[in-house]
């Protein structure tokens, strides 16, 4: 007990350990060893039916020989492109809009958070709904606006399950998007476009001259954020369309999962090694790709 | 005068469009999980209110979905406390402490943060399959305390790093132990920081997907996300009505959370991204 | 200090997690239908642990057979005590035999002297038998039926539904075309083409009626003429008679054609038995105006379904597998399978039930589905049968969305099976 006691107050290093000591503990139990038993999983046959084998790379050789495995990358790539800049959209838009000094304020701050918080799980069975042939909410809708004169199936065919996810990624996410891009807006001086509304400048000759450049950073460290949570959907995917309609809409994750789940855990290491590595690569073309900007600056 | 007009006009388009596109999901489901018919769209039936889907699904005993949420709760709760904890423990030593790996240690552990769920669940389900923690409530609570560690020392780094260092001084010098500064002066000054924390990682893990589907197997320990999920049915027929009451009865945490807790979790998400 | 804040933590996290407990003599029971079937099933299960003083405990399985396999996959891989009890799609039988996660009943069926020549000989041999063990029994049987519209067929002068598919093309060319002048989305023939587990079951009805199989003396074996024949078939309801939506291969499911032929928008539909209950049921636009037959073949061969449905297993991981053992037994009961029957419509996995008078009375289409169940084919029973069925339906479906012809397809389908095997064949 004294022992104790002294490496507290005394012993900075020691203490220091110590208090590091539940965070390290857990980073390495529960992140470092899983990845390296995958990254060694991925190089064995783990089949339940089978004996293991060691494989060397033929998981990986496998891997890059499937069609499906490629079109869950394209799925992939496209829908984290395509979802993010609709996100940072409607995001920039929401921040001016919560920005201002607008009646309802702190009303419209809890609604914005409403589908950030609402599990994805869920908002995913509300949209399966919405989407649905006979009875969707935006089927109705479109036939009543005259959009569309027969019922579209959403999620049935393989675009309008790509349009159907992105919607409600985009619904889900932009909210993150909205707060960040406001704690960036809170920190621009007012005075600046006091002094440029004197200069006579219109509204969206003030937004490109001080809005966005002020904003630059914090719009990379945004993009980046959502980049790297986009590329490992998988929730939503699982629940509206499952993967379908025949795989064109599996996600590299949703890929990788099936494969676990169905007993083949060598191969979905081998996927789940390539996940991580696009997941890295694009974090470290940003970071660069974020340092750039502020070098030309 | 005329661009101020304008400007007036575009705010109110613009809070409308927000307020429509975030909470007309929320309504429909609302709708639904009170109406007879989901299908009063489509079909010559009018919209008859009604509470017989709550009454269902909480009456019959093989939905499970009370089950559900208590073990939400129970693991975001605990999940929360404990993440909150070791990362003030961490961020108290990183602020106040030298060390070697004092930089480290945060960077290492965003850079575990950018790590996709999915490369690590099968090797962890296999280790908590050694340890019989399957379908147990070890199973998702140490894992994502894991997860949430790295925003939750971020956020107590921005703000242990606000608290002036003549506090931990004059403590030492009345002969108190660290560990007594990061109780009784640190916490309580960072208790906004705290709070940030703790709903930021509630949320979060009571969230959580992917985990929660593959370490748990029934109403022992799965989560509400998972069992909304899964909601019977077969050929795809899906109980609309009953699936939309268990939904509202799942989002009911949470939208008191934000309901309250709105200042905090705002917060809390700037200092994460922004400062960190 | 330190250590008292610890230990009150230790407390707390130990009085939250051991709300989890678990009585013996208490078994789970995963089941899976539509809402009402449950409810049935509960009342079912309520009936049973009053009778025999057990605690079965029914929990229900997820809507997609997918996250079905998958959920029984995870807790059997985790060697979980629960489930107990489980039903069982007809394809993962084999799998899961082959992982040791299934009980054998052989002990328990000599013991008890339990019967099983009262099911199907042809469906048992099949599909619940491993290496010569019973690892399942039949609970719900389902199986691919043609639904026909009695009154158009009789407005327009046939008196049968068809027997071969040259009939089935014939009779649904002429009539499409005559009521396409009144209904423009009127189609000869719906079945389910879209790129999933329910376009093998119809790909493996066309194969086989046109003299065709998958399975060779346990091998694989896509690339025959029968084969060929029965693909390029399929291909031409769609390009050449157009007797089927144009959309086939990209979304049609089970849920779509049922849709199409209740609303009134088809003539001929491939589907499996629930339909006909949603097709009687009021609201219905073809209410009374259908029939059931056997799928029709190429002449010269015999007429051939495709076998699903459910069967019961119980975990190799139960912790109270006599009582579990019991519960099997009595859900394959004469009585309670003819409640199933009578209550929720699933097709009982015993021959008695078919044969009682009292009930074909009743429900007079049961002499169909035991000749029908008397001809089912079953997919190919091995261990990756997933990955084999994914390959298929790849190479069946870009056939039908015209990017490869069939003898290619089939040809390029036997090289990537090739490959699979390598993969899953033990050496």
């Amino acid at each position: 007990m004294k022992s104790i006691k002294n490496i507290f107050s005394n012993n900075e290093t020691c203490s220091a350990y110590l208090f590091n000591l539940p965070t390290i503990i857990s980073a390495l139990v529960f992140i470092f060893l899983p990845v390296i038993g995958t990254l060694i999983t991925s190089l064995f046959r783990d089949v339940t039916y089978l004996p293991g084998k060691f494989l060397w790379f033929s998981n990986y050789e496998r891997l890059f020989a499937d069609p499906h495995f490629w079109q869950s990358v394209n799925f992939t790539l496209l829908f984290v492109i395509v979802s993010v800049v609709l996100e940072l959209f409607f995001g920039l838009i929401f921040a001016l809009v919560l920005n201002e000094a607008i009646p309802g304020r702190g009303f419209l701050r809890i609604a914005i958070l409403v589908p950030w918080a609402i599990p994805v799980a869920i908002s995913a069975r509300v949209w399966q709904l919405i989407y649905h042939f006979d009875y969707g909410l935006l089927n109705f809708i479109f036939m009543k606006l005259g959009i569309s004169n027969t019922h579209i199936n959403w999620l049935g065919s393989s675009s309008g399950a790509f349009i159907s996810i992105v919607i409600s990624d985009v619904w889900k996410t932009t909210p993150f998007m909205t707060i960040i891009l406001l704690a960036g807006l809170s920190t621009i001086p007012r005075v600046l476009y006091k002094q440029a509304e004197i200069d006579g400048t219109n509204f969206l000759q003030r937004f490109f001259r001080i809005t966005f450049p002020l904003l630059k950073p914090v719009i990379v460290v945004a993009l980046l954020f959502r980049t790297i949570d986009a590329i490992r959907i998988f929730d939503l995917i699982y629940v509206l369309t499952g993967g379908g309609p025949g795989g064109s809409t599996t996600s590299i994750s949703l890929y990788a999962y099936n494969y676990f789940v169905s007993g083949d855990f060598g191969y979905g290491s081998a996927v789940s090694v390539i996940v991580f590595i696009l997941a890295a690569m694009l974090a470290l073309l940003y970071i660069r790709f974020g340092r750039f900007g502020e070098v030309i600056k | 005068m005329r661009e101020e007009s304008w400007i007036k006009l575009l705010k109110f388009l613009g809070s409308a469009f927000l307020l429509i596109f975030c909470l007309s999901p929320f309504v429909w489901m609302l709708l639904i999980s009170f109406s007879s018919q989901p299908d009063f769209l489509s079909a010559n039936v009018k919209l008859i209110p009604t509470f017989n889907n709550y009454v269902q699904i909480l009456l019959n005993s093989s939905v499970h979905i009370l089950d559900y949420l208590k073990n939400s709760i129970i693991v975001a709760l605990v999940s929360a406390f404990f993440t909150t904890f070791f990362a003030g423990l961490s961020a108290y030593a990183i602020t106040r402490l030298r060390f070697p790996g004092r930089i480290l240690i945060p960077l290492l552990l965003l850079g575990f943060s950018m790590f996709p769920q999915i490369s690590i669940v099968g090797y962890l389900f296999k280790l908590l399959t050694a340890v019989g923690w399957i379908n147990t409530y070890y199973a998702l609570i140490f894992p994502y305390i894991t997860l949430g560690l790295p925003l939750a020392l971020w956020i107590m780094l921005s703000y242990f790093s606000r608290v002036s260092l003549e506090l931990d001084k004059a403590a030492l010098i009345d002969g108190a132990t660290r560990f007594q500064i990061l109780q009784k002066i640190i916490f309580p000054i960072s208790l906004p920081g705290l709070l940030s924390t703790f709903i930021l990682i509630f949320i979060y893990s009571f969230n959580e997907f992917l985990f929660a589907l593959m370490f748990t197997i029934d109403y022992n320990a799965r989560t509400i996300p998972i069992g909304i999920a899964l909601f019977e049915g077969f050929y795809g027929q899906i109980p609309w009505g009953y699936t939309m009451a268990a939904a509202v009865i799942a989002v009911v945490p949470v939208i008191l959370l934000i309901a309250f807790f709105q200042k905090y979790i705002i917060q809390g998400l700037t200092e994460g991204a922004v400062k960190g | 200090m330190a250590k008292k804040i610890f230990i009150q933590l230790a407390f707390i996290l130990f009085l939250l997690t051991s709300c989890q407990t678990k009585s013996d003599k208490e078994f789970t029971v995963w089941i899976g239908g539509a809402p009402q079937e449950i409810d049935f099933w509960q009342k079912l299960i309520d009936d049973y642990n009053r009778q025999s003083g057990n605690n079965a405990i029914l929990v229900r399985q997820p809507t997609y057979t997918d996250q079905r396999r998958q959920s029984l996959i995870i807790s059997l891989e985790a060697k979980q005590p629960n489930p107990d009890l489980f039903l069982m799609d007809v394809v993962w039988i084999d799998q899961f035999a082959k992982s040791n996660w299934l009980e054998p009943l052989n002990k328990y069926i000599e013991r008890d002297n339990y019967s099983t020549d009262n099911f199907f000989g042809r469906v048992i041999n099949s599909v619940d038998k491993f290496e010569g063990n019973i690892y399942a029994l039949p609970v719900f049987m389902d199986i691919g039926l043609l639904y026909y519209r009695k009154d158009l067929l009789k407005k327009y002068g046939f008196s049968a539904p068809p027997q071969t598919w040259k009939q089935l093309v014939d009779e649904a060319v002429l009539i499409q075309k005559k009521e396409r002048e009144r209904n423009k989305n009127f189609n000869g023939f719906v079945w389910q083409g879209a790129q999933y587990e329910g376009l093998i079951c119809n790909f493996l009805e066309f194969i086989t009626s046109h003299g065709g199989s998958v399975m060779n003396n346990g091998k694989i074996w896509s690339n025959t003429p029968a084969n060929v024949e029965a693909l390029k078939f399929m291909h031409d309801l769609l390009y050449k008679y157009k007797i089927s939506p144009p959309n086939t291969f990209t979304e049609i499911k089970e849920e779509e054609v049922r849709r199409s032929f209740q609303n009134g928008n088809a003539l001929f539909e491939r589907n499996w038995t629930y339909a006909w209950n949603q097709h009687q049921s009021s609201g219905s636009s073809v209410k009374g105006k259908i029939g059931i037959a056997q799928l029709p073949h190429k002449e010269g061969f015999g007429s051939t379904s495709a076998l699903g449905g459910w069967h019961v297993g119980m975990s190799e991981y139960s912790d109270v597998k006599n009582e579990a053992w019991d519960f099997i037994k009595f859900i394959t009961s004469f009585k309670t399978q003819e409640k199933l029957l009578l209550n929720v419509g699933w097709n009982p996995g015993r021959k008695d039930v078919y044969h009682d008078s009292v009930l074909l009375n009743q429900i007079p289409r049961l002499k169909i589905l035991y000749e029908v169940f008397n001809h089912s084919v079953s997919r190919p029973v091995i261990p990756y049968y997933a990955q084999v069925s994914e390959a298929m339906q790849r190479y069946v479906n870009n056939c039908l969305a015209n990017k490869i012809s069939p003898a290619d397809a089939l040809k390029e389908l036997q090289k990537q099976i090739n490959k699979v095997t390598a993969i899953y064949e033990e050496h």
